[in-house]
């Protein structure tokens, strides 16, 4: 196939180098000068010869000679000197490496314009910003706190000091930077989380903020949780790598036991104060909102695998209320009626969401009990029930029972006073014939938990009438005071229990009551009828494929602070 | 398996072992390390540097700093272990910013010439080996002038020059030796322009005597010759261009990369 080429006619003393910048404008010609264009492309092509002087004694102008290498030209040299025969000049061409040189050196100087460009115009922020900021640090709010420090519309100089430097500025900042940029071995002996510069920016809007236990070793940068730069919407949340920095290092978890230890008391209550809401705290009263002797300084490094049990469960907590409550009667009980509507008796009928539906609102007697225990003692009179709430009151209602019968007459519709008076006598008559007197029939009220009566049932909302009341006692622990007044001990009804960890019950929704809380088999009030951890686990870990992250349960920032 | 065979193996398989390598050191190291991602953008930075050194060693070809293929097999698979730091240095996701996106389409485009230009080099210089001849590319304008200056002699010198084949060079040849042709057919290794020239050529023919034929057929060979030239300046020109794109484009990244650890350094202030 050679044959199809012409041949390459190589010429050692033509031979054009690749390294050349220019070339002869002849050369496409195949008839480049000899000498060829300097190495700026400027053509180098004068003459034929250069003629020399030659001056013979005796002589004083002399004579030009030719010095023409291919012999003696007839013209010879001009009367100036000057050869007679002008090589034709031309244009030199570039090679193609002095083209990609020019190509190069373009491209780098457009590329430091467009980058002084960059810097110094009023898109700076925008243009050198690594990605967009969370929602708090990009709105209107947040420019007009740093209004004073914007440049050019921008906000980079609330968190960045670099951010108002000009570009000479911005090496010597970087270069005063700790660490530095070439300072390899801190950059690779430093520790996670240390505080950094821009710290300072941010106690600047978030002032005096207490990080977490007060038995933390050290503080955290907050860069090291809080990631900006990210996206818009809120910060993502630190993740578990975050928190078994501390809480998965065991010598560190050791130091924050023997720092706890030290600590006075109020900062433990300041520190259970943080960890759950005010709402929580009024009312939590028991041993899971304040910190075991060494604090929370056992190992974890993630929740299905070394997560402690809830305290609730391995320091055997007992729910201190005094209230009787059985809940599997409520859930099971064949005896227990149906609600108005044909509902049955459910866990809904009494737990109702509050507004957000993490929680539950607290259970009232008036809202979740009185549909079924309706307090009415005759069972001549169901209208006439008791008032609940107040022993005092109780008893002065049993007091003043014919004034009670006669306004219930006035209710009815009997207008005329000496009928109400009536009504109640007959009333009172009938009455005393179940009760021996009023004092016995006091006591009943009271201090009975006898369910005898026309029906054995307690709680009714069907038939004709409803049933009687059993006694306070019943449901209350009721004791005799010094004088024998009844005395009726507050039910302590907590909030919370798991304090230290939020709960979202709308998002477990989709999950039975039953399977995470043993109501139907609670038979005692002090039955704490939390789930443990593994029954957690078994949707919250890796094998259960739902997220199982520290973050998802806990807080890091104590609450009482910014 | 000869010396290309080994070199390749032995390439890919330090190639292989040091990005897993790299890999592993990730896993490990990178929730560690606070300052990860500055050790390996430094990394990351003076590899990047290493292989833009390999243009400055062909302006060296004096100094002794070794054979220049050994330099350009480390630059092939050094080039490609730097798109593995620079994942890791991504922490494998995409930059959102406009300079560090800016940054990043840099050097997908510096690398992405720089893998084309490999397979360029591998592909073009066998196509031209099994096409025959050798041309030094500086040399093509003068052997295309050549072979016009023939051309012309042929079929418009001479004592009795044929009308036809005079009529045929000043319409179809002269144009076609005037310069480079068809380069995307040659680049894409299609005959056909030539195919339909030589066809045309071949129909000339019947209108010409003996003579007339016998320069037909020397005007043939010259356009065969021609067409071979083109083929030569259509792949060594492609052959050449891949590094109008790489070597700008790898200033434009360096000195981008540059102001990415300034700015970082100056607006981190030591945070991640």
């Amino acid at each position: 196939m050679s044959e199809q080429l012409p041949a390459p006619g190589f010429d050692a003393q033509s031979y054009e180098r690749p390294n050349q910048g220019w070339i002869c404008g002849h050369a496409g010609e195949g008839k480049p000068c000899r000498l060829g264009p300097d190495h700026r492309g400027r053509c180098c092509a004068t003459a034929e010869c250069t003629p020399v002087l030659e001056i013979k004694p005796g002589e004083t102008k002399g004579r030009w000679r030719c010095t023409r290498s291919g012999g003696v030209c007839e013209s010879g040299p001009r009367p100036d000197g000057s050869c007679c025969r002008p090589i034709a000049r031309c244009s030199p061409v570039p090679t193609l490496r002095t083209r990609r040189g020019q190509l190069t050196r373009a491209v780098v100087a457009a590329t430091v314009a467009l980058l002084l460009i960059g810097l110094g115009g009023s898109w700076r922020g925008t243009f050198i910003n690594s990605g967009a900021l969370s929602t708090p640090h990009s709105s209107a709010a947040f420019a007009l706190l740093h209004s004073g420090t914007n440049q050019a519309n921008q906000t980079c100089t609330a968190c960045h000091p670099a951010g108002a430097r000009g570009p000479s500025d911005l090496v010597a900042t970087a270069w005063a930077a700790t660490p530095g940029p070439f300072q390899l071995g801190q950059l690779a002996r430093a520790r996670p989380g240390e505080p950094t510069a821009l710290d300072a920016s941010c106690q600047k809007c978030h002032p005096n903020h207490r990080l977490h236990q007060p038995s933390v070793v050290r503080d955290l940068s907050c860069s090291f949780c809080h990631a900006e730069h990210r996206g818009t919407g809120p910060m993502a949340a630190p993740t578990d790598a975050h928190c078994t920095i501390c809480h998965g290092d065991a010598g560190v978890m050791a130091a924050a036991a023997i720092k706890g230890a030290s600590l006075p008391p109020a900062s433990e209550s300041a520190l259970a104060a943080g960890s759950m809401p005010s709402s929580a705290l009024k009312r939590t009263e028991t041993a899971t909102d304040s910190r075991t002797a060494t604090g929370f300084t056992q190992v974890i490094h993630s929740f299905a695998q070394d997560h402690p049990e809830f305290r609730v469960h391995t320091d055997k907590l007992v729910d201190p209320d005094t209230l009787k409550f059985n809940h599997a009667r409520h859930l099971t009980s064949e005896t227990i009626p149906q609600l108005p509507g044909g509902r049955k008796l459910d866990c809904n009928s009494c737990h109702q969401p509050d507004v957000a539906g993490s929680y539950f609102r607290r259970i009232n007697f008036e809202r979740h009990c009185q549909v079924c225990h309706s307090l009415q003692f005759d069972p001549e009179t169901p209208a006439l029930t008791l008032p609940h709430g107040n022993p005092a009151l109780v008893s002065a209602f049993l007091h003043s029972l014919p004034r009670q019968y006669a306004d219930l007459a006035a209710r009815s519709g009997i207008t005329r006073t000496a009928e109400q008076n009536q009504f109640a006598q007959e009333k009172l008559q009938r009455w005393q014939t179940r009760v021996a007197t009023g004092e016995t029939f006091e006591q009943r009220v009271f201090f009975s938990t006898a369910t005898t009566g026309p029906s054995v049932q307690v709680g009714s909302v069907i038939g004709a009438t409803h049933p009687p009341y059993p006694g306070c006692a019943y449901c209350h622990e009721v004791q005799a005071g010094a004088q024998g007044q009844p005395e009726i001990t507050k039910p302590i009804l907590l909030d919370r229990w798991l304090v230290h960890g939020a709960f979202n019950h709308a998002k477990h929704s989709g999950v039975a009551c039953l399977k995470c809380h043993s109501a139907a088999t609670s038979q005692a009030t002090a039955d704490v009828i939390l789930p443990t951890k593994d029954s957690c686990v078994t949707c919250h870990s890796p094998r259960g494929g739902v997220v199982d992250s520290c973050a998802t349960c806990h807080g890091y920032h104590r609450k009482d602070t910014k | 398996m000869n010396r290309f065979r080994r070199q390749f193996f032995l390439g890919s398989f330090l190639l292989l072992v040091a990005s897993v390598l790299a890999i592993m050191i990730h896993c490990r190291w990178s929730r560690q390390l606070p300052h990860y991602a500055y050790l390996t953008g430094w990394v990351l930075l003076v590899a990047m540097f290493l292989l833009a050194l390999y243009n400055a060693r062909k302006r060296l070809p004096f100094l002794p700093l070794g054979h220049s293929e050994t330099w350009a097999q480390l630059h092939i698979y050094a080039g490609f272990f730097t798109v593995v730091l620079f994942l890791i240095h991504l922490n494998f996701r995409l930059p959102t910013g406009w300079f560090e996106g800016t940054l990043a389409w840099l050097y997908a485009l510096v690398t992405g010439s720089g893998i084309a230009g490999l397979l360029l080099s591998r592909v073009l210089p066998r196509r031209l080996a099994t096409r025959g001849g050798e041309v030094i590319y500086e040399k093509i304008p003068a052997l295309r002038h050549a072979l016009r200056e023939t051309a012309e002699a042929l079929a418009l010198g001479g004592e009795t020059p044929s009308p036809t084949i005079a009529e045929f060079y000043v319409r179809q040849l002269s144009g076609f030796l005037a310069g480079p042709r068809n380069f995307w057919p040659h680049l894409l290794d299609s005959r056909r322009p030539l195919n339909a020239l030589l066809s045309e050529l071949e129909d000339l023919r019947r209108f010409l005597n003996e003579s007339e034929q016998a320069t037909l057929d020397k005007l043939t060979q010259v356009v065969r010759q021609k067409d071979g030239l083109d083929y030569h300046h259509a792949l060594q020109t492609t052959l050449k261009l891949w590094l109008f794109v790489h070597l700008p484009l790898t200033y434009s990244l360096m000195i981008c990369s540059v102001l990415h650890v300034v700015l970082v350094f100056a607006f981190a202030g030591g945070a991640r």
